[in-house]
């Protein structure tokens, strides 16, 4: 992900809250410490197929802006 | 080489602390460098004697460590082989231990960060373990060895202090396991009927090694009854049943760990490892329909479709994929248990010599004395 955000691709990593620590350190250590990452409510494994599409719906409008903030 | 002093100068190296042991564990506690317990503080002199068995520079990386890729230098291992309470002779092993679970087929990155909660398992071959005193017998997974006891935990201290496994954001694991603290024990091959695990896979039988793999906690196999080969596998394989395990979805190599009493009787019907392995791959299956309902769907059907796409209950789901995949070492002292590691399943053990920085396999640890 780092190396796609490294060569101009609109990147970002979708994560929920518990493992935001860990996001944060991964792209400081890729050396991409301003990395997206967008939040998505914990848990996201264990979901029937609702909740998948209900996480979806949290991440899409991020998604979206992060793609217009970054075509501008 | 450079010296201890000239490299404790350069920015970040050291810190000064109040010459007091219960300050400077604060210190270790306060910055995040433990792993809860007290720890013998690092000063310079200490660190020196630790490097006094290491042949190569001390300020140059042997391994990165996931998933912080933080340099382990022999300068940082020795630091923490210190304040583990690690003799100056077992520095070597030690170095070993970290490049093998820092080669790439281990996945350390995954093993570190991951919910689940393994831990990295050594296992020690060869004349090292005599002459380390590295225990092999009774509770060799077990308190009471210094070598295992310290070389374990100088292992999970670097992999906090230099591979960040901070619990809550380099390590996520759900729970962990007390295999966190330390988990490393040599094979008793004395006790063997086999060929040791590290000739197995392709060492000369001098040479000293280690095996490291991506482990669960052993699980007991009680057998006090089996008096034949087919008997005591029949148990083992028994226990091998699991519908909760990793490695029912993945390429995984779970370890068997005989206890040299089973290991006699199943050796003395005929068995060699390789055979055993063949015992156990055929006979450690679950019907499909013993699984839940979800995890057939979701995982099962679709991990492993050409299998089990349109397979129906009674399908036969193996544990292990492939017989050779399964590890056999012989570990403990005197009783009819073996025991059963299952794994993290997305990892590949892997087996690695002692050698010198010249490449010759280490006859001795004196061998890395300056």
């Amino acid at each position: 992900m780092c190396e796609l955000r490294k060569r101009g691709l609109v990147t970002a990593v979708i994560l929920s809250e518990p493992f935001l620590k860990l996001g944060k350190s991964q792209s400081r250590v890729f050396g991409v410490p301003d990395l997206p990452l967008l939040l998505i409510p914990h848990p996201l494994g264990g979901l029937d197929l609702e909740g998948v599409k209900g996480r979806a719906q949290h991440a899409i409008p991020q998604v979206v802006d992060i793609i217009k903030e970054n075509t501008k | 080489m450079t010296g201890i002093n000239a490299l404790l100068r350069t920015p970040g190296a050291s810190l000064e602390a109040e010459e007091d042991f219960d300050a400077v564990n604060e210190l270790l506690r306060a910055r995040g460098w433990s792993d809860g317990l007290p720890a013998i503080p690092p000063t310079a002199e200490r660190v020196e004697r630790m490097l006094a068995y290491c042949d190569r520079p001390w300020d140059e990386p042997v391994a990165r460590m996931a998933p912080r890729y933080g340099e382990a230098t022999p300068l940082r291992l020795a630091a923490n082989a210190v304040m583990a309470g690690c003799r100056p002779e077992y520095f070597p092993l030690l170095m070993l231990a970290i490049e093998a679970m820092c080669e790439e087929p281990f996945n350390l990155y995954a093993i570190q960060a991951t919910t689940h909660l393994c831990a990295p398992l050594v296992v020690v071959n060869g004349p090292v373990v005599k002459e380390l005193d590295i225990n092999s017998g009774h509770n060799a997974f077990g308190p009471g060895w210094q070598a295992n006891a310290t070389i374990g935990r100088a292992i999970r201290l670097a992999l906090v202090n230099i591979g960040g496994a901070i619990p809550g954001s380099g390590d996520m694991s759900t729970f962990g396991a007390p295999s966190k603290f330390s988990y490393l024990a040599a094979e008793n091959e004395e006790q063997s009927p086999w060929e040791p695990l590290h000739v197995e896979r392709g060492l000369p039988r001098e040479a000293s090694a280690v095996t490291v793999v991506g482990a669960e906690c052993p699980h007991n196999v009680n057998d006090h009854e089996s008096i034949t080969a087919e008997g005591i596998l029949t148990t083992i394989a028994g226990t091998m049943l699991d519908t909760g395990s990793n490695d029912v979805f993945y390429e995984a190599q779970p370890m068997i760990i005989m206890g040299p009493e089973h290991a006699k009787t199943v050796a003395a019907g005929g068995f060699s490892k390789e055979r055993a392995k063949r015992f156990l791959h055929e006979h450690a299956h679950l019907p499909l329909g013993r699984f839940s309902k979800e995890n057939i769907d979701r995982r099962l059907r679709i991990t492993w479709k050409e299998q089990f796409a349109n397979a129906g209950p009674d399908a036969p789901v193996p544990m292990v994929r492939r017989a050779e995949d399964i590890l056999i070492a012989v570990i403990g002292g005197a009783g009819k248990h073996s025991a059963v590691i299952n794994t993290f399943g997305a990892t590949k053990a892997v087996t690695r010599a002692l050698k010198t920085r010249g490449g010759q396999y280490a006859k001795s640890v004196e061998d890395f004395r300056k």
